[in-house]
């Protein structure tokens, strides 16, 4: 073959690679590049109530900044962010360890574990809605049973955000421990052997060995948790709107309310961009730290 | 001697111990769900909560008959297979191309898009969907879920196709294969079960996903997820109906995911961790 059929051959290659890729591409433009540009560029509009449009400048940014309710939205989703992480990372890293020493895990067990965060978020708002009842739901009898004071849960302001949390950790927290189980079980276990040797206890070689080395698909793990819980919706929408008064409205569910129940098109641009440069910003920010720990 | 092996099986004991606490608090919610759903309408909002009764079917006739439901779920799966096809239409090609020439940003554009909260897209989607009339159209919400779809089968099947082996290809090549022929042919067989990996978790994240079906579809094309509200809205003491209609909507979702349990985890981490 002489080299300029060889060139040939390549450029024909690379041209049928394009093609290969090009439905995604074009996709992904037209589906998210464009409209994200078109939400920009929405972000400097204002809509008034004829719905006529006009150039607003940074009036929706400045007006971010002066709005009580964005600052309340932005408390909520840190608050429930940070509840949520912490006790989806404890519980899934003692579920790993429940689960990696367990040795054989039938079928059936995996599937029974995987089961909550398969359903759809919504569904589990529906049970929750049912169980936590202020006045019927089966959980404040077992509080009551235990001598315990029943709560208001989902409707109560304060309990809210916790209860929230906790819903969404019995979702997601076996998702968690089955990425650390992972993790687990692809750590030498030469290293398990010679700190035995070296009679350390179970305690030591946990906290000295085991937990650095694991750290960085426990990071991995917060980052993808990080992504949702940045942008919590479905169970909040579906069990509260928000509610009671303003007590769970996350950012998300402020942006979308804007956007879709006032129909503050301009605004509801502002606030989603503030929003998805949070999101993103804890992914590069988790993503330093995953650098950091690795080994 | 004796005494290593016994406190080896005290923590054995002690492993189980919190094994089967583990497995109780996250199936009670659960099985609450389908129990309710069973329970006679007197029963469901009984106080204290009864364990025992005779189950019944009523629930479920009622949220037959007092709402579309299977009309609902006509469109769910209109709406969820579409987006599924589509994802697999376009990713299963893009994840090829992006194997074979290590050259990534096609993969992870959509992966970004992925990562940003679906509000952000809703906005323009709805004044543009809006201004040609497609808002409460199947097209509209197939092709906001294939935005779901695409970076799943991608990233479920980017592995896969790594792991063939380079000479494969170089073979076929050889041969005169062209790429395309390589692809359908030569690949695809070869990662034919993460094509049913990536296409399981494909359908049960369109299936499952909430908020873009809540804006763009009407009350003919209405998801089942989307019209979750209307369950809970047409009674608020209709709980019997309402665990019936929570249950049926995990249901498909659950049986598919339990299909591939074992090749899931690798999947759900979209290629962060090899599990």
């Amino acid at each position: 073959m002489s080299d300029t059929a060889a060139t040939l051959t390549q450029d024909r290659q690379k041209l049928e690679m394009a093609a290969l890729s090009a439905p995604a591409v074009v996709f992904t433009v037209a589906m998210i590049a464009f409209p994200v540009v078109y939400t920009i560029w929405l972000g400097f509009q204002t809509f008034s109530s004829t719905g006529k449009q006009s150039f607003a400048g940074l009036a929706n940014y400045s007006k971010l900044i002066s709005d009580v309710e964005f600052w309340h939205g932005l408390w909520i989703t840190i608050a429930l962010f940070v509840l949520s992480l912490a006790l989806q990372l404890v519980f899934g890293v003692w579920l790993a360890l429940v689960l990696f020493h367990a040795k054989r895990l039938p079928g059936i067990v995996r599937s029974l574990f995987i089961s909550p965060f398969m359903m759809p978020p919504v569904v589990a708002g529906m049970m929750w809605l049912v169980i936590l009842d202020p006045s019927l739901g089966a959980a404040n009898y077992i509080l009551q049973s235990f001598g315990l004071p029943p709560s208001d849960w989902l409707a109560s302001p304060t309990w809210v955000i916790p209860t929230v949390a906790l819903i969404d950790s019995w979702q997601w927290t076996p998702y968690v421990a089955l990425i650390v189980l992972g993790g687990l079980q692809s750590l030498p276990p030469s290293v398990y052997e010679a700190a035995q040797i070296d009679g350390a206890s179970p305690f030591k070689t946990f906290h000295r060995i085991t937990l650095p080395l694991l750290l960085p698909t426990i990071v991995t793990a917060a980052i993808l948790r990080s992504v949702d819980l940045l942008r919590f919706f479905d169970i909040i929408y579906i069990t509260t709107q928000g509610g009671p008064g303003n007590a769970s409205n996350t950012l998300n569910i402020y942006g979308f309310r804007v956007g879709f129940e006032f129909f503050n098109i301009g605004y509801a641009s502002a606030l989603m961009l503030t929003l998805t440069a949070i999101v993103f910003g804890a992914v590069l920010a988790f993503n330093r730290l995953r650098g950091a720990v690795a080994w | 001697m004796t005494d290593a092996a016994n406190t080896d099986r005290w923590i054995r004991r002690l492993n189980l111990v919190q094994l089967v606490l583990a497995g109780a608090i996250i199936m009670a919610p659960t099985v609450w769900m389908v129990l309710s759903s069973f329970k006679p309408s007197f029963e469901v909002t009984a106080y204290p909560p009864t364990l025992v009764f005779t189950p019944t079917l009523e629930n479920y006739v009622e949220l037959t008959r007092t709402t579309p439901f299977l009309s609902y779920a006509l469109n769910s799966l209109i709406v969820t297979v579409g987006s599924t096809a589509l994802g697999l239409m376009f990713g299963i090609p893009a994840a090829f191309a992006v194997s074979w020439t290590r050259i990534s940003w096609p993969a992870i554009l959509t992966l970004a898009a992925r990562m940003a909260p679906g509000t952000l897209f809703l906005l323009p989607w709805y004044v543009m969907f809006r201004q040609v009339g497609m808002i409460g159209s199947y097209t509209a919400l197939i092709l906001s879920h294939a935005v779901i779809t695409l970076p799943i089968v991608i990233w479920v099947l980017l592995p896969s196709f790594d792991g063939i082996p380079r000479s494969v290809f170089e073979a076929a090549q050889v041969d005169g294969c062209s790429v395309t022929r390589i692809l359908w042919r030569i690949a695809l067989p070869l990662v034919a079960s993460g094509v049913a990996v990536s296409a399981i978790l494909a359908f049960v994240f369109s299936w499952n996903y909430f908020l873009f079906a809540l804006v763009l579809s009407n009350g003919d094309t209405k998801t089942l997820i989307a019209a979750a509200f209307n369950f809970i809205g047409e009674g608020s003491t209709q709980w019997g109906a309402l665990m019936a209609a929570a249950t049926l909507i995990a249901l498909p979702p659950l049986v598919l995911a339990a299909l591939v349990q074992r090749w899931l985890v690798s999947g759900l981490t979209l290629g962060a961790v090899k599990g």
